[in-house]
């Protein structure tokens, strides 16, 4: 893979970064060759025999075509998503009536939007192709004696192949494109190389995973086309060799699910390097017990508790303050054990989920100074911080703000600043480093807090809630004794420092690590033995 | 479901009656196909004439019910054809179409063959059959193998005659069959066609805009105008002249023709010194 020639473009990074990507494709090609598959291959069973039903019938053919026109227009990853509360519904409706649940997230949504999807480019070449038959050859057809089957199977169907071979090259060079897009509703897909090295900021997966989708397009596209030359030119030998080619490359594709070991945990993450890491070294200590782990990467934050509620993953990480406001809708600030403790019994009773425990770290909005300015200036908490905030510059990122967070800190200390300024987050750092900001709003857990040599002030008066790292797991899992014995020695284990570590080093610019990467130095830096 | 019974020697061909039939294609403003009666008697080839509009086609198609009449019956033999299903019906009568109509996806042998296998003959009876049509329409064995679009006009038209008479019909329904095709080939490919017709027994019925060509090969002549029937005549007295001007028109033309022709040929023609 990364041979001399890429070397001397490549930084040594970038081709850690490509290596890394290439050990991941079988893991990543094969669920989106499984899922493009029968996305296309339910989108011609459904197309097919539809064209043929509706092209003679004008009325139901111009309805038929303004629905499926309607559903190309829906963005891809807007379809994607409104089927996960769509299947929520059937699920629990399901769950009800026939005692069992339908899996809301991951394949099966996925699957149904990239279906609707193919449908459309497939049903309208049919109609098209079926229509565009030159009527005296239908009344010879007629005239000879065929039934309007035969004519349908001997005559329109093959001289309307070729435009629907057009109509399936095109929908399949769509839903390979598409399927991209299915990773935030966690099915796993080359579209993970494109969110997770988005978040991560690592461009050589985001270009790796753009060009494996676009030359798995290619490929399947160049087989269909000898499909569709060898149907129009009456080429039975081109016919078959793209048809072979096809079945050959699909059966190549899932290969490694034959091969795989029985998989038995997924693990959720939401869509920050944060998140990736936790879940890898969740994932590293469940592999090392020898089972098997898959992974739902990029989750959308309120997706991910709701998926493990309906135990479509095992475990994940969550904050105790997110949990509080978002899930449990409290406005309340209790201490941080009550808060814990009410938290822990409220999942238990509700859903069934068990609260394993706290890492040891928070991931909460701080305010962060400069180290150097706040001890000239003797500030160690945010109450230092109110004596001399009229005189300074706050920056947040253009959502602090307008939380209920900061609210609770105006009211709590008092607090009020000379100056207000917003900055993408990113730039939020940079304006602190160059003195355009005084006090930024920062993640307690962010890398960047150490590395520029800034310090968390402390909130002395809990005005802000906790936000405590916390494992969940599903309720399936509740009784697991081996998943709560693998994962117990992370409870606690983890500090503030080590996870900042971490997270720095796969955001950082130079000398980016991958999540794995971090997880792993994560777990030697405080010591975690391997089991 | 009445079937026809498939031309062999020991039977005679089938008589057509056409009974009082109308077709209107506007709900009823204007008939097509006006009320119309005549025989075809058993074993005769009939030409129907007349301008394009004339309803000549549509009266055509309703014999294999490829057009439903509005009113009156037609019989095979005195069997009401509305009374068979309409691909069995077809099947048991074949059809050359206007503009050839063969199946451009299919080769010439798959053309030839296809009634024969909507009725379910063996392949090796197909085989057999296909070998012996292209035969009997003068064209190589290895034409087979071709397409359509690989063939001349001529060839294709042959192709058409051969896949109308592969399934042993005792009727042949002709829409302009030779329209598109050069002089020479017309002629050539009719009286071909005429001696099909001794030679199998077979009933036709054959729609033709050419005068010339109806007079040459048919034994009755039928002309219509407007969706009615101006004249039934043989040619032999429709050439001699008709109380109609229209037709006393139409067969004018032929005449006139063969006239100047003949005079062409006794003539002395000067000679350059």
């Amino acid at each position: 893979m990364p041979d001399g020639d890429m070397a001397g473009l490549l930084s040594d990074g970038q081709l850690d970064a490509l290596s890394g990507a290439w050990n991941l494709l079988p893991t990543y090609l094969t669920p989106h060759i499984v899922l493009c598959a029968t996305a296309l291959t339910l989108g011609l069973v459904i197309s097919l025999p539809l064209a043929a039903l509706i092209t003679d019938r004008p009325w139901l053919r111009r309805l038929v075509l303004a629905f499926a026109s309607l559903i190309q227009t829906i963005p891809g990853l807007a379809l994607l998503a409104l089927f996960y509360p769509l299947l929520l519904a059937l699920s629990a409706l399901a769950a009800s009536f026939l005692g069992f649940s339908i899996p809301a997230l991951g394949f099966l949504p996925t699957l149904l939007a990239l279906t609707l999807y193919a449908i459309l480019p497939i049903l309208r070449n049919g109609v098209v192709g079926l229509n565009g038959i030159d009527s005296a050859v239908v009344e010879a057809a007629e005239g000879v004696g065929m039934t309007p089957w035969q004519i349908l199977m001997r005559v329109r169907a093959p001289l309307a192949t070729p435009v629907i071979m057009a109509g399936v090259r095109t929908a399949t060079v769509w839903t390979i494109g598409a399927a991209t897009l299915s990773t935030p509703v966690g099915q796993t897909s080359l579209g993970n190389y494109i969110f997770t090295g988005l978040q991560t900021e690592n461009w050589v997966s985001v270009a790796f995973g753009c060009v494996a989708a676009a030359g798995l397009a290619l490929v399947a596209d160049l087989f269909l086309g000898l499909v569709e030359t060898g149907a129009s030119e009456r080429n039975r030998k081109r016919v078959v060799v793209g048809i072979a080619g096809l079945a050959l490359g699909t059966l190549a594709g899932l290969a490694p699910l034959f091969s795989a070991r029985a998989v038995t945990y997924t693990i959720g993450a939401k869509s920050f390097s944060e998140q990736y890491i936790l879940a890898d070294l969740i994932g590293d200590r469940l592999r090392a017990d020898g089972v098997g782990v898959t992974r739902k990467d990029g989750l959308g934050s309120s997706i991910a508790f709701r998926a493990l509620a309906h135990n479509d993953i095992d475990a994940y990480v969550d904050y105790s303050g997110t949990l509080w406001r978002n899930v449990m809708g409290r406005t309340d600030t209790p201490s941080r054990e009550v808060m814990l403790r009410e938290i822990a019994g409220w999942m238990k009773a509700k859903y069934g989920v068990t609260v394993l425990g706290a890492l040891g770290f928070e991931n909460a909005y701080v305010l962060a100074m400069k180290g150097e300015r706040a001890r000239t200036l003797n500030i160690t908490s945010i109450a230092d911080l109110a004596r001399v905030a009229p005189e300074l510059t706050i920056g947040d990122d253009l959502e602090f703000l307008g939380r209920p967070e900061w609210t609770s800190l105006k009211s709590v200390y008092g607090l009020s600043f000379k100056r207000r300024r917003s900055f993408n987050p990113t730039m939020m750092y940079h304006a602190i480093e160059t003195g355009e900001a005084d006090v930024i709003s920062a993640y307690s857990s962010d890398g960047r807090i150490a590395a520029l040599d800034l310090i968390a002030l402390a909130d002395p008066k809990h005005a802000i809630p906790s936000y405590d790292a916390l494992i969940l797991i599903a309720p399936r899992r509740a009784a697991d004794k081996r998943l709560k014995r693998a994962l117990a020695p992370l409870i606690g284990a983890i500090p503030i420092e080590a996870m900042r570590h971490a997270n720095l080093m796969v955001d950082r610019d130079i000398d980016k690590a991958s999540p794995e990467e971090a997880a792993r130095a994560l777990a030697k830096a405080v010591h975690l033995q391997p089991r | 479901m009445t079937t026809l019974p498939m031309a062999d020697s020991s039977v005679s061909a089938p008589r057509i009656e056409i009974d009082a039939v109308s077709k209107s294609f506007d709900g009823g403003r204007s008939f097509a196909v006006s009320n119309v009666s005549f025989d075809v008697k058993q074993g005769s080839l009939v030409a129907l004439v007349g301008g394009s509009g004339s309803g000549k086609t549509t009266l055509l198609k309703t014999i294999n019910r490829l057009v439903e009449p509005d009113a009156g019956e037609i019989r095979i033999d005195g069997a009401p054809v509305g009374e068979a299903e309409p691909p069995m019906l077809r099947r048991s009568i074949g059809y050359v179409f206007q503009g050839i109509g063969l199946f451009p996806h299919m080769r010439v042998a798959e053309n030839i063959a296809v009634t024969l296998r909507l009725l379910g003959w063996q392949t090796n009876d197909i085989e057999a059959r296909v070998t012996e049509m292209l035969e009997m329409v003068d064209l190589p064995r290895d034409y087979a193998r071709r397409f359509p679009h690989m063939l001349s006009g001529g060839q294709r038209q042959r192709v058409g005659v051969a896949r109308a008479i592969a399934a042993r019909p005792r009727i042949v329904l002709m829409d302009e069959p030779f329209g598109a095709l050069d002089p020479v080939t017309r002629d050539n490919l009719g009286s071909s066609y005429r001696a099909l017709h001794e030679k199998l027994g077979m009933t036709t019925l054959m729609v033709t805009h050419d005068i010339q060509e109806a007079a040459l090969m048919a034994d009755r002549i039928v002309v219509m105008k407007d969706g009615h029937i101006l004249a039934n005549e043989t040619p032999h007295t429709l050439m001699r002249g008709s109380d109609d001007a229209d037709v006393a028109a139409l067969m004018e033309v032929p005449r006139r023709q063969a006239e100047r022709l003949s005079a062409l040929m006794t003539e002395s023609r000067p000679v350059d010194a």
